[in-house]
């Protein structure tokens, strides 16, 4: 299995990150669908919506990833999305949080 | 799509300054309200601009975050609606964009927007602006009541200085058609069609002759207050009290196109409720006291005369000067009309009842004057 990515998140927030995490996954499922259906638009919706967020509660690569793929929505770059979507999965996946 | 992260309306115990975070994100919405409820305020959320619009129109905010991208009306459109309404045209909104995103500043301050919150959020940024925008809006508010305050006092002011003339429903006329009351005083002198009214009491000289003097004050403001009633109801202008006498005006300062009658109504209120004083000061004295009443409409000048340290508001003019000699012409308990002011309310006097005319000479005039003579019965029975 991959090493685990630690993410510090504020103590504060704690009892809003269940929630934050389990719309990402569901993100995750929209952002495949929507890269299936050719909707550049509802990708480059997602990816805003990640870029604001992400870095918000502390997830700066969310943001990061949200950037790339309204950027690469707005550019038509099929393959980049989806490097980035697999990308998304990956980080999804190994994420660790750590309250501070 | 999402669930919600935050509880939809949270409440600081103490808090009393309001925000409305508008976010269709419902994990940014969560965030945002988290950190304000941590300072101390109340936060409520909204999903879309249209229940953004909504929430407003119910219980306007202090403050709105509001998103820049939304599905329905996005946030340039609610803030533009927002600071386009008279209602809201003061509420702060702070717009949130993207930190590189330019042309959604330039679009906000197009808007009306009164600051920008970049996204990502940064808690001290979030912070410092909301206390800054807070603080702005205190002082705003604070300046509001003061204004307020200070408006509702002139008002005020002015309202006790229309008292001084006016019924308390003429004077609230004039204050609603001209708050400051500019309008009706602008010009120091003025000419006006009016219908002069005096009134005087008859039979007081020997009473006060008789009567201890610290009861004629009393008995003269209860006189006067009989008067002043009389004169209110019927939305005359009391312009002065002098001695035992009392000129009244009516068409002044606003116009009333049924002046002449309310004068004769007036006039026989006055002698009819002026009755039953009459009657126990008889009882309690032993002499007779009546009033006599003259009235004369034409054209007169209104205006405030006097030193500039003391001014009346008066009318001046022969109708007032006519008014005055029938008044004292006026047997107790007689109301005499002029013949102007006879012509303008013919068929009232055709319904009265005794009803008299007759030529009366008056000092300044070289013809005698025709005038119409109405006997009250005074309230109580004596004539």
């Amino acid at each position: 299995m991959s090493e685990p990515i630690t993410v510090v998140v504020a103590k504060d927030l704690e009892d809003l990150v269940p929630t934050f995490m389990k719309n990402r996954g569901k993100e995750l499922e929209t952002l495949r669908a929507a890269l299936n259906a050719g909707d550049v638009e509802q990708l480059r919706q997602l990816g805003h919506r990640m870029r604001g967020v992400g870095t918000s509660y502390g997830f700066e690569k969310v943001s990061v990833l949200g950037k790339q793929i309204e950027d690469g929505a707005g550019a038509g770059d099929r393959a980049g999305l989806a490097a980035r979507i697999v990308e998304y999965s990956d980080y999804l996946a190994r994420v660790k949080i750590v309250y501070e | 799509m999402s669930d919600f992260a935050a509880a939809p309306l949270a409440k600081a115990e103490q808090a009393a300054f309001r925000v409305l975070v508008v976010d269709d994100d419902p994990d940014m919405a969560g965030f945002l309200v988290r950190l304000l409820l941590q300072q101390g305020l109340q936060a409520e959320t909204a999903a879309d601009g249209r229940s953004a619009l909504e929430k407003i129109a119910a219980a306007p905010p202090d403050l709105v975050l509001l998103d820049v991208q939304m599905p329905g009306p996005d946030g340039f459109d609610i803030c533009r609606r927002l600071k386009g309404q008279e209602a809201t045209a003061l509420l702060p909104v702070v717009l949130l964009t993207a930190l590189e995103d330019q042309d959604s500043r330039v679009r906000g301050i197009e808007a009306g927007a009164d600051d920008f919150l970049s996204k990502p959020v940064r808690r001290e940024e979030l912070i410092a602006r909301v206390k800054t925008l807070r603080r702005l809006h205190e002082t705003r508010k604070e300046l509001e009541g003061r204004r307020l305050a200070a408006e509702v006092l002139e008002k005020e002011a002015i309202r006790k200085a229309f008292s001084r003339y006016l019924s308390p429903r003429l004077a609230e006329r004039v204050l609603r058609d001209s708050p400051r009351g500019e309008d009706v005083f602008r010009d120091l002198s003025d000419r006006a069609a009016v219908v002069a009214l005096f009134a005087d009491l008859r039979g007081f000289t020997r009473l006060s002759e008789t009567v201890p003097v610290s009861s004629i004050v009393p008995m003269l403001n209860e006189f006067f207050t009989v008067l002043t009633a009389a004169v209110h109801e019927n939305e005359g202008t009391v312009f002065s009290m002098a001695g035992d006498s009392m000129l009244v005006g009516f068409n002044v300062p606003v116009t009333q196109v049924d002046a002449a009658a309310r004068a004769v109504t007036t006039g026989r209120a006055i002698i009819q409720r002026f009755g039953p004083v009459a009657a126990r000061w008889q009882a309690e004295h032993g002499l007779s006291t009546g009033i006599g009443v003259g009235i004369e409409s034409g054209e007169v000048v209104v205006g405030n005369v006097g030193a500039p340290s003391f001014m009346s508001y008066t009318i001046i003019g022969d109708p007032v000067n006519v008014a005055a000699r029938l008044m004292q012409r006026a047997a107790p308990n007689e109301l005499l009309i002029g013949p102007n002011a006879a012509l303008a309310v013919n068929s009232m006097l055709a319904r009265s009842a005794p009803l008299e005319r007759r030529a009366v000479e008056l000092k300044g005039k070289a013809e005698p004057v025709e005038v119409v003579s109405l006997k009250i019965a005074p309230a109580g029975g004596r004539r």
